[in-house]
């Protein structure tokens, strides 16, 4: 009983100790700026890595989540510069996106092809259409009001867009842990096949966690378009290999059947801390990703040493 | 087993059918000439999905081959820059290159197998530290050809039957990969534990042999695709290959590999491959529209993949309509 | 019912955040400008710290510039941080400058790669009393101090342009353009001048196609360059914008041996192009010295913050002479360098 941590909670400890380790060493680690830079940097990206932990919990996977996000961010952006009001414009925005979902959905669920391919196309396409629309070009044009969404404070102290992502990673948890959707999302992780012959709707319930990461990736368009002041076809390209890394961080299973928002959180926290607490201390670029790839795997051997463990303790216990 | 073939002769037709509406829009892609710079230029991309083939239909996936590629051409560059100009220098580069894509790749396949991290994660990882790596040794620094001994542009510039020899050594991997997966022990060991991981291992498979043997065959090609980019470009640009990981993966699953493992063919990669390389070439010779160049790229994937998956349907409907009836 | 309850609460909730959102970003706004005021006094012991971002760091270009900044650095006696994200992508970018500010450096340098994006971010910046200026690439004018470009868009382009010209040595013909990426700011600036002047002077000039993407990679502008060589017989020449384009094109002009049939002209590094400008695959690369916009801006920020102003004229140690704009902020470094067989020996980069 003695080893009960779980992965999330092992994750926790570890990025505590990245934050504790930083303050310690990085200057201005922990002055009120930096810490409001942080949370200002981390909802965009948990946002797209929560989507795509959803998905991931299916089995799936989602390539085309920062397209969607871009796609989604460019229309509310066209819609502003051409004086619709801020409100339709993030409407018909998270519309768009959710249309990238059901086009996802669709052809997964109905036509039966698997999410990798699915998504590898559809990514393309998206971002072809994005050029198609813009033509290459940045389009920025918004209101005072749309822009306090990725840099205005609540109550003065804590941002915005942190308000809307910790909003949504309980939807999230909640959506998963406590409704029927929930439930089946992990039946069908874990076993597609035999929760279709109980009974379950599998392609009703794949088709809503597509729907819902392009919501999501729609959100975090919403705060990245905001913060950063315009929409163009790159938006938050870089996201899309980092945010599989964060949901698989987090523990998620990359067949399908586990994960745990609070994991995610974690992992994107993990993310965050190293990111920052390394430009801090001037370390070159190229090696943050050196780092951020061995924490990677640190972890999951970390996981596979204390199974390891585990085992042999239960095997002692029963021998 | 008529059906097996059908997904190659599916990705076959759309093939056809793209090669005769370009030929009628452009006579150009026709031409020996056009389909020699279309084969050539997708040698490294094929070499590449050879191994990810073998990856992928033991279930697993290999995200880092394209840094692991780039490390190799690093590393042979500034060799070749070095090595005096002889012959033998080039066939010891060749064996370093392949020694260090084994190596690295090694180093994933015991991640995998004796760690036990699912695939994706470690070569994520990895490729996120080979590439810092190589980008801070390097510092993007870009080798071009004036410094390489003249015998490696030589061998580059060879032609055997007025083809390049890159297209020779793409399809002696090519070969290479079919005997293996058809005529030896271990290539019968990596469909079956691909087609049921349990049943092979009660025959007695010892599977981290096999997921070590797959991913150090992939590092293997990766450190001949190396040599065969370094050949192509005459240059060494630790960033040229950027993102490639995704189009090998591509052409594997459009070749009909199945992406959850247990089935997956040499020719089908092969015209995978193909289907890609053609697609990418006919933009500029359709004159399509800048713009819309990627538009036309997406819809043709969702549509053969779509296409595929639909006969393979209609297939299976038909087989359990004949087993009802009889 | 659940449902509804779930969806009502919702709408209570951001209507809760809509509320109180406005008011807030000033107080924060004021809490900034406190601190402010202990932070100068920090630097009074230390040396300054001039932070220089350029659009990514890992290709040659910009390890050329660094190369100048931090000999500048050297030279003046002052701090030069340079960082900047491993792909050209505007998010990276931000949150860069962000973790400066953090830094609390005394000037920030930016090449921007998407002009508007970095507004909101050099705005904070700004606010903190940190010195904005932009370099390579020009940000928000309405916040930048100085704004230091290499090299004058509009001359640059035509220049491209009638080289191409010159060197094809006809004023009728088909030619084509490659660019780096479809949507990178001045590539399209100076692919635009460029156009300007052809329209203008040589009506008998045809493009063939749109400016044709590469992808910032020498191999595929290899293969669009095989592509364009088969798809358009006549060609006659092709500019190439972004610096492996050019490579990628002569590459493909060298293969077929078609050196005296068509003209290639592109912004190459004489370092990389020099094999290429040898047998004439690529005609000429025209740029500017990378180093030398490096010391420059690092010359400039730290002349911003002694108070002096760049005057034109101005003779820039080891950079030479520069020119400023009548609105006294915009410097440009000088006239383009021609890079030919002849003297692209010469430079280390």
């Amino acid at each position: 009983m003695k080893i009960a941590l779980s992965k999330e909670n092992i994750l926790g400890l570890i990025a505590l100790a990245l934050f504790v380790v930083m303050t310690i060493i990085a200057p201005g680690f922990l002055s009120a700026e930096n810490i409001n830079n942080m949370m200002f940097q981390l909802p965009e990206f948990g946002l797209l890595a929560l989507g795509m932990m959803v998905v991931i919990i299916t089995g799936g996977i989602d390539l085309s989540i920062t397209y969607t996000a871009a796609l989604s961010g460019v229309s509310i952006a066209m819609m502003q510069s051409h004086g619709y009001p801020m409100m339709i414009s993030i409407l018909v925005g998270i519309l768009i996106g959710l249309a990238c979902g059901f086009m996802n959905g669709f052809i997964v669920t109905r036509i039966g092809v698997s999410p990798i391919l699915v998504t590898l196309g559809t990514m393309i396409l998206f971002e072809g259409v994005i050029l198609s629309i813009t033509k290459g070009n940045s389009i920025s044009g918004f209101s005072d009001w749309y822009n306090l969404i990725g840099n205005g404070y609540y109550l003065g102290l804590i941002p915005l867009s942190m308000i809307i992502f910790i909003f949504f990673a309980v939807v999230t948890s909640v959506l998963l842990g406590k409704t029927y959707w929930g439930r089946c999302v992990y039946m069908i992780g874990s076993n597609s096949v035999a929760s279709l012959f109980s009974g379950i709707n599998t392609s009703r319930v794949i088709l809503k966690v597509y729907l819902y990461a392009s919501f999501l990736a729609a959100i975090s368009a919403i705060i990245m378009t905001s913060r950063y002041n315009t929409a163009k076809v790159d938006l938050g390209s870089s996201y899309l290999l980092q945010s599989v890394a964060a949901a698989v961080l987090g523990g998620t299973e990359i067949q399908g059947g586990y994960g745990k928002v609070v994991g995610t959180v974690y992992a994107v926290m993990i993310f965050q801390i190293l990111s920052n607490g390394l430009n801090l201390l001037e370390v070159p670029r190229t090696i943050v990703n050196v780092i951020m790839g061995a924490i990677l795997i640190a972890v999951l051997v970390i996981n596979f040493a204390k199974t390891k463990l585990g085992n042999k303790d239960r095997m002692q216990v029963t021998s | 087993m008529k059906s097996i073939m059908k997904k190659e002769a599916s990705i076959a037709v759309i093939i056809i059918i793209l090669s005769i509406v370009l030929s009628f829009i452009n006579p150009v892609f026709l031409t020996i000439d056009n389909i020699l710079d279309i084969l050539k230029g997708n040698v490294v991309l094929g070499i590449l999905a050879m191994g990810m083939t073998l990856v992928i239909i033991t279930g697993g996936i290999d995200v880092s081959v394209a840094a692991v590629t780039t490390a190799v051409c690093v590393v042979i560059g500034k060799l070749l820059v070095m090595v005096p100009d002889h012959i033998g220098a080039l066939f010891l580069l060749l064996v370093i290159a392949c020694l260090l894509g084994i190596i690295l790749g090694g180093i994933n396949g015991f991640l995998v197998s004796k760690i036990e991290i699912p695939a994706i994660v470690v070569t994520l990882g990895t490729m996120s530290m080979i590439n810092g790596i190589v980008l801070y040794v390097t510092n993007g620094q870009y080798l071009n050809s004036t410094d390489f001994p003249k015998v490696f542009l030589k061998f580059s510039n060879i032609k055997i039957l007025g083809v390049s020899i890159l297209i020779w050594l793409f399809f002696l991997i090519a070969i290479l990969t079919w005997f293996l997966l058809k005529h030896t022990v271990m290539g019968r060991e990596i469909l079956a534990i691909g087609g049921n991981k349990e049943s092979a291992l009660r025959v007695g498979i010892n599977f981290n042999k096999v997921q070590i043997f797959v991913f150090a065959y992939m590092g293997f090609l990766a450190g001949i695709a190396a040599i065969a980019q370094i050949s192509y470009t005459k240059a060494v640009d630790p960033n040229g290959l950027s993102g490639l990981e995704l189009s090998v993966i591509a052409a594997v699953v459009l070749g009909g590999t199945n992406i959850m493992g247990g089935r997956g063919t040499v020719i089908g990669t092969i015209l995978g491959v193909l289907l890609l390389g053609i697609i990418q070439n006919g933009l500029i010779l359709a004159r399509i529209d800048i713009f819309w160049q990627k538009v036309v790229v997406g819809l043709i994937i969702l549509l053969a993949v779509s296409y595929d998956h639909i006969q393979y349907k209609r297939a299976q409907a038909q087989l359990s309509r004949i087993e009802i009836d009889s | 019912m659940k449902k509804l309850k779930f969806f009502v609460s919702l709408l209570f909730l951001f209507g809760l955040l809509a509320g109180c959102v406005s008011q807030n970003s000033a107080t924060s706004n004021k809490s900034a400008n406190n601190g402010q005021a202990s932070e100068t006094k920090n630097d009074a012991n230390g040396k300054l710290k001039i932070a220089v971002v350029p659009k990514l760091v890992g290709i040659p270009y910009f390890n050329a510039a660094e190369k100048g900044a931090l000999q500048a650095g050297k030279d003046l006696g002052v701090d030069v941080i340079y960082t900047g994200p491993t792909e050209a992508d505007a998010a990276q970018q931000v949150k860069i400058i962000e973790d400066l500010i953090s830094q609390k450096v005394d000037v920030i340098a930016v090449a921007p790669n998407d002009p508007a994006s970095l507004t909101p971010v050099l705005k904070k910046a700004k606010e903190q009393g940190i010195k904005v200026i932009d370099w390579d690439t020009p940000a928000d004018q309405s916040i930048v101090e100085l704004s230091i470009h290499q090299i004058d868009d509009e001359i640059y382009g035509r220049h491209i342009a009638k080289t191409l010209i010159e060197k094809i040595g006809t004023d009728k013909g088909e030619i084509a353009i490659l660019t780096g990426g479809l949507s990178a700011a001045n590539l399209n600036a100076w692919i635009d001048a460029a156009k300007k002047e052809l329209e203008e002077n040589y009506p008998g000039i045809k493009l063939v196609t749109d400016k044709i993407a590469t992808d910032e990679k020498q191999q595929v502008a290899y293969q669009k360059t095989l592509d364009l060589i088969k798809s358009y017989p006549n060609l006659k020449g092709i500019m190439a914008f972004s610096t492996p384009a050019p490579l990628g094109a002569a590459q493909a002009i060298q293969e077929k041996g078609l050196q005296n049939k068509i003209t290639v002209v592109g912004t190459a590094l004489p370092k990389d192009s020099k094999p290429f400008l040898e047998d004439q695959s690529l005609d000429v690369a025209i740029l500017w010295e990378p180093n030398k916009l490096g010391y420059l801006t690092v010359a400039l920020a730290k002349d911003l913050v002694e108070g002096k102003k760049p005057q034109d004229g101005q003779n820039i140690d080891n950079v030479g002479k520069i020119e400023v704009k009548e609105d006294g902020k915009t410097v440009i470094m000088g006239p383009p360098t021609d890079f030919t067989a002849e003297n692209a020996g010469n430079y280390d980069f």
